[in-house]
């Protein structure tokens, strides 16, 4: 199991205290294509920060590839999430100032590699996703279908083992949302990525192979 | 580093205005340290110079009046040293110490004449060693010799201003060297030399043979002072000891309290350019502190617009961080952009402070006042050197990595959960 969550439980202490999570279990194998659904408010966010280690949870197991993730240094946590998860936006989340390329290639920077050779992979990725001709743009020369492709390129380039995505077709328009879900069908089934789309859109939810309902904090699949 | 200054170079590029306004507080403080410690430096180096016709390890020693009641004597008492303090002093109790000595003595109020001209001066009686003690500057013919003394000759150096008043006003100074003038009470003197006048001399007219003045004026044994030059003395203490071991041996034969400063005098010109040298160094201390306040003003400045900068960038940092930058990153990017604009402003101010110095260097170094007929520069080469280059370099980067440590805390603080938050 590459995913193994164990009555998570997380209260939110804002003033009054809100349980967002109630015992939540959940198993999702490597290679599966899973959405997660629920209305907002249903503690989905919350359960997706804490699969994607940016977030703590209180009571409970989560064990990421067999490896307990509980009470993590910072780093120990950027490496996690640098090695083993890539992230997909709904915003796409891209940094501005930096080119189509740079922002592709910056999960590498964190790794030590080298100028060149991060560089080299970038655009590998980007002419994957064709977009090798829009390397040298900024984000705000692009459409939302091609940021969340550079991003996609960006969740990729470190090989994760899992690829969070955040709606990832809530900024996009219906013809690109689908361009984007069929691209990461086809990255899962080709590259073996784990896909954890979090969704409240079901004709999204329904391009996944499995479906997870999630509803005042517990899991009903 | 090429990425952390191209990402440092990135964020600077989107702030220019910014930047540079606050970056002019960093250049601002360093320009000021700058001129503050070239200004000092022009004060120590025109002291020096002010100062470098006169040898430093010299001597003066002369009689005064006893403050304390001793060996049956009351306090008050005038103390007159002679020729036995000379060769006491000359002699082996402080060989260790003491190289040349020269008695002076004196006549005050002479009338000299040359031709229709004439003055009224100082005749003083030295030795051939006073030239070097004081650092005699001929400008025609010489300085006294051991000939002049062996043969009581009535021979004399005369000052450069007491020249140009017998020639009429010329300074052909060879003109008067050679001939003969004659003093009021009917003595004539050969001018053998001119010499320059400076302050340590300012009374100082005629220099004749010492014992020619002895002979003429009949002064006996007593001397007006005696100048001696010395050696090993290094530190402040050393020389104490030595004047106070002198000073007890010359009291003890003129009967006063061994300890009494006032009796015999002992003026020591070693010890009076250290003193000066301590104030130079105090005034440089005090030129660094008001500086490196003014560029606190600076870091201050730097330090509050990257608290503005991570502010802004606060959803930035949540990316990176969720895209697996440690928090060492983040506080290394938010150091390098702090020192890199201290650095770089920092530069820019040294520069310009070290430009106004050398303009103040070439305008003002070689202006002179002239007090009292002596050439007097006020500020000599106000400029600073590589070592102050250095110092400001490392105080820069220490400047600028005290400036970024709150903001890069703050950066390091930032949730990745950041990058999740809609903008």
């Amino acid at each position: 199991m590459l995913i193994d969550l164990k009555d998570i439980n997380k209260t939110y202490n804002n003033g009054q205290p809100l349980h967002v999570l109630k015992g939540v279990t959940l198993g999702i194998e490597a290679g599966e294509f899973v959405s997660i659904m629920g209305a907002s408010g249903s503690g989905k966010s919350t359960l997706l920060n804490i699969l994607g280690i940016l977030d703590n949870y209180d009571t409970g197991e989560y064990r990421l590839d067999g490896k307990l993730i509980k009470d993590l240094s910072e780093r120990q946590g950027a490496d996690y999430r640098n090695r083993m998860i890539g992230f997909i936006f709904q915003s796409f989340n891209l940094i501005s100032f930096k080119t189509a390329v740079e922002n592709v290639e910056l999960p590498l920077f964190y790794q030590g590699v080298s100028r060149r050779k991060r560089h080299a992979l970038a655009m590998e990725y980007l002419d994957r996703l064709g977009l090798k001709d829009w390397a040298s743009h900024y984000p705000n020369e692009m459409s939302g279908g091609q940021k969340q492709r550079v991003a996609i390129a960006r969740a990729l380039i470190t090989h994760p083992r899992i690829i969070l995505a955040d709606e990832p077709t809530g900024a996009l328009d219906s013809k690109t949302s689908v361009e984007v879900m069929d691209l990461l069908a086809q990255l899962n089934r080709e590259e073996k990525v784990t896909m954890i789309i979090v969704t409240h859109d079901p004709t999204v939810a329904e391009k996944t192979r499995r479906t997870i309902r999630i509803k005042d904090g517990i899991i009903e699949e | 580093m090429r990425n952390l200054f191209q990402e440092v170079w990135e964020s600077v590029r989107r702030n220019k205005l910014r930047t540079a306004l606050t970056g002019f507080a960093v250049a601002w403080g360093l320009f000021m340290l700058i001129v503050l410690l070239g200004i000092g430096n022009g004060l120590r180096h025109s002291t020096e110079a002010n100062m470098g016709d006169i040898s430093v390890n010299v001597m003066e020693v002369w009689g005064g009046r006893t403050s304390v009641p001793y060996d049956g004597l009351q306090e008050g008492r005038r103390i007159r040293i002679d020729e036995t303090d000379v060769r006491i002093t000359a002699g082996p109790d402080f060989a260790d110490v003491i190289d040349e000595v020269a008695p002076t003595i004196s006549q005050s109020g002479i009338r000299v004449s040359y031709g229709k001209r004439s003055l009224a001066t100082t005749l003083e009686g030295v030795t051939p060693e006073f030239s070097a003690m004081n650092k005699i500057q001929i400008l025609e013919g010489r300085f006294l010799n051991e000939k002049d003394m062996a043969g009581k000759r009535k021979v004399a150096v005369v000052s450069s201003r007491d020249a140009e008043n017998l020639l009429d006003g010329s300074t052909d100074y060879a003109q008067l060297v050679g001939r003969r003038v004659r003093t009021d009470s009917g003595i004539s003197l050969l001018v053998v030399g001119v010499f320059k006048v400076d302050r340590s001399s300012m009374g100082a007219s005629f220099y004749v043979p010492y014992a020619t003045l002895r002979g003429i004026y009949a002064k006996g044994q007593y001397v007006d002072d005696i100048t001696f030059t010395f050696h090993g003395l290094a530190s402040e203490e050393e020389n104490e000891a030595f004047e106070n071991r002198y000073r007890a041996i010359l009291n003890t034969r003129h009967r006063a309290d061994p300890t009494d400063v006032t009796a015999v005098r002992v003026f020591n010109r070693f010890r009076q350019s250290l003193m000066m040298d301590k104030g130079m160094n105090l005034l440089n201390v005090g030129l660094w502190i008001i500086g490196l306040f003014t560029l606190l003003s600076g870091i201050v400045g730097v330090s509050n617009i990257m608290l503005i900068t991570v502010k802004e960038r606060t959803h930035e940092f949540g990316i990176r961080k969720a895209i697996g930058a440690t928090p060492g990153a983040l506080i290394k990017l938010i150091i390098a952009e702090a020192v890199s604009i201290t650095g770089v402003f920092g530069y820019l101010g040294m520069i310009a402070g070290m430009a106004v110095c050398e303009v103040v260097n070439l305008v003002l170094g070689k202006n002179s006042m002239s007090v009292m007929g002596e050439e007097f520069r006020g500020i000599v080469d106000p400029t600073v050197g590589v070592d102050v280059a250095l110092e400001a370099t490392l105080l820069l980067i220490v400047a600028g990595t005290v400036a970024g440590l709150i903001p890069a805390w703050k950066a390091a603080r930032v949730r990745p959960i950041e990058a999740l938050r809609a903008d």
